[in-house]
């Protein structure tokens, strides 16, 4: 049978950021499929060598718009490397619980992203309506939905305000009902069990060879876990790092259901903890000393890898940043090849590669307290209802005739 | 630090030189013929993952630093290779660890390094983009620029 290139990208309707796919095809199965990359490329690294440190870590937020606390984390670990830092405790406990409700959030939206690949819009609809309270939170605790600024060297930047607990812990409870059951969907659902069983499989022995991380790397059977690992402030909670042995998507989308179950176990923790705590939260630090520091952190994606140099000035001398999907894009080469082309996008999209785009959706109230919205919608409906009589009166458009057939 | 990374700094004492040692993190120097072997170790023998290599231009040369991460104790083992800012050329990785593909594709596009034995050696993140031509390695401090046209 002879051989179809079929290219994708890097602007199409279907990838939500500018990469490039050339997939060869033989009748309906892939059996060769190569990459470019670089229409995103911003030279994070460059910039960041002409910035101060306190500087750097809100230019690094901007890296990605889903998991944007994931970089900050790491860049801190690895400026506090440099001196070992210490931390205070109610810091630590006010950082854990921004990563882990970030964890939820973007565990949701690839959930969405996933149904919506696959032709379940079901699903999609479902997790973007419980991702809106988490989004709701954040805004609720440090002032913004998306980029939180709450990272400093030494601490954070702000308090968590206790009398928000009693508010937190509804949404905690309605997020654990709810993935529950979308964890007995995903194992009844005829749909999803067709679309992901099997598809997709990365063995173990190449999630090793590949380098994955994160939870691409632990559907597949490799027990790793940034968060237990390198310890630091995980070590003040108890949690489990869930690893599945198949490899496949179906065992990836699980996988993020059960974490987001326990990423809202730890959340609980911190509320716990944070009326018992308190103290100071930022240890302010005034100087970092030549030297050099590793500092990584458990993103949604995998494991975020930021390398600090210092030669005694307020700036980074050289600033190294990995994002997860560096490593676990190329895994396509291992679990891509072999499968009909209609389940290659959903293996492209099973590693996560991250989206730097989100929906807002608020009500918006107006000074009587009316929804604003259903006032839009009368308004749309004016403005179509005027323009069907002006066209009326005129001859009518190809367009028209359709309808009319 | 555990017994394998006791045992590793015994075997291979006469090829590593100029160690610092912190509590989870050991930053060593190696030669360039080294790496093949102690990568090997690292990565075969010890169960390390590779998480990432870094390439940073210092005064005196070129320097990559290989980040080895042993999950098991969350130790950071780095390696670290010199080369000359002329011409520099280092021994590839990547038919021992496909993981090290992208990232040596990285260093060559963005300071010039040119990996010895990589398979597929081209530019990873500005090969489409035409203000920088084939020599012009943007985070190079004395970079060839590409001319305007």
């Amino acid at each position: 049978m002879s051989k179809c290139r079929i290219p994708l990208g890097p602007f199409h309707p279907l990838l939500e950021e500018a990469e490039f796919f050339d997939i060869k095809v033989e009748g309906e199965k892939v059996v060769d499929i190569e990459m470019e990359t670089g229409w995103m490329h911003r030279g994070h690294e460059k910039i960041s060598e002409t910035r101060s440190y306190t500087q750097s870590i809100f230019l690094v937020e901007r890296i990605c718009g889903i998991c944007s606390t994931s970089h900050p984390f790491a860049a801190t670990h690895a400026m506090e490397d440099i001196d070992n830092v210490e931390i205070p405790e109610r810091a630590q406990y006010i950082r854990i619980f921004i990563g882990e409700m970030e964890r939820i959030h973007s565990h949701l939206l690839w959930l969405g992203l996933a149904g919506h690949f696959i032709g379940y819009d079901t699903l999609w609809m479902w997790t973007w309506k419980y991702r809106e309270p988490v989004l709701q939170i954040f805004e609720k605790v440090s002032g913004n939905r998306n980029h939180y600024a709450m990272f400093r060297v030494g601490g954070v930047s702000r308090d968590f305000d206790n009398a928000l607990i009693p508010e937190i812990h509804p949404v905690l409870d309605m997020l654990e009902k709810k993935m529950l059951m979308i964890a007995g969907a995903a194992k009844d659902d005829p749909v999803l069990r067709s679309r992901l069983k099997g598809v997709g499989v990365l063995t173990k022995e190449d999630a090793i060879n590949y380098c994955a991380n994160g939870p691409t790397a632990r559907a597949s059977g490799v027990d790793i876990d940034v968060r237990r690992d390198d310890g630091l402030e995980y070590n003040l909670i108890n949690f489990d790092v869930i690893v599945l042995p198949n490899g496949d998507v179906y065992d990836k989308l699980v996988l993020r259901v059960l974490e987001i179950i326990e990423s809202v176990k730890i959340a609980r923790q911190c509320l716990d903890a944070f009326p018992k705590i308190g103290g100071d939260y930022l240890n302010k630090v005034k100087h970092i000393s030549p030297g050099e520091g590793i500092g990584r952190y458990e993103a949604p994606r995998g494991e975020v890898f930021h390398y600090i140099r210092s030669d005694g000035s307020n700036r980074p001398l050289r600033h190294k940043i990995r994002a997860p999907s560096f490593s676990n894009i190329p895994t396509y080469k291992a679990s891509c090849l072999g499968i009909p082309l209609a389940d290659a996008l959903i293996t492209l999209a099973a590693v996560d590669p991250c989206y730097c785009c989100t929906e807002r959706s608020i009500r918006v109230v107006d000074k009587n307290n009316k929804k604003l919205e259903h006032n839009l919608l009368t308004m749309s409906r004016e403005k179509t209802a005027n323009i069907k009589k002006a066209v009326a009166g005129s001859e009518k458009t190809p367009i028209d005739r359709i309808f009319e057939d | 630090m555990s017994d394998k990374g006791t045992e590793f700094f015994e075997k291979f004492q006469d090829k590593i030189t100029k160690v610092i040692k912190k509590p989870k993190r050991i930053y060593f120097n190696v030669k360039n013929e080294d790496i093949w072997e102690i990568s090997d170790y690292l990565s075969n023998t010890m169960g390390c993952r590779l998480s990432v290599c870094t390439a940073t231009e210092v005064y005196d040369g070129l320097e990559v630093l290989y980040h080895f991460s042993d999950d098991t104790t969350g130790i950071y083992y780095s390696p670290r290779v010199k080369t000359g800012l002329k011409n520099p050329e280092i021994n590839s990785i990547t038919p021992l660890i496909e993981g090290a593909n992208w990232i040596e594709r990285e260093m060559y596009d963005l300071f010039g390094i040119k990996f010895k034995g990589h398979p597929d050696l081209k530019k990873l993140l500005t090969i489409n983009n035409p203000h920088f031509s084939e020599d012009d390695h943007p985070m190079r401090f004395n970079r060839n620029r590409t001319k305007e046209k």
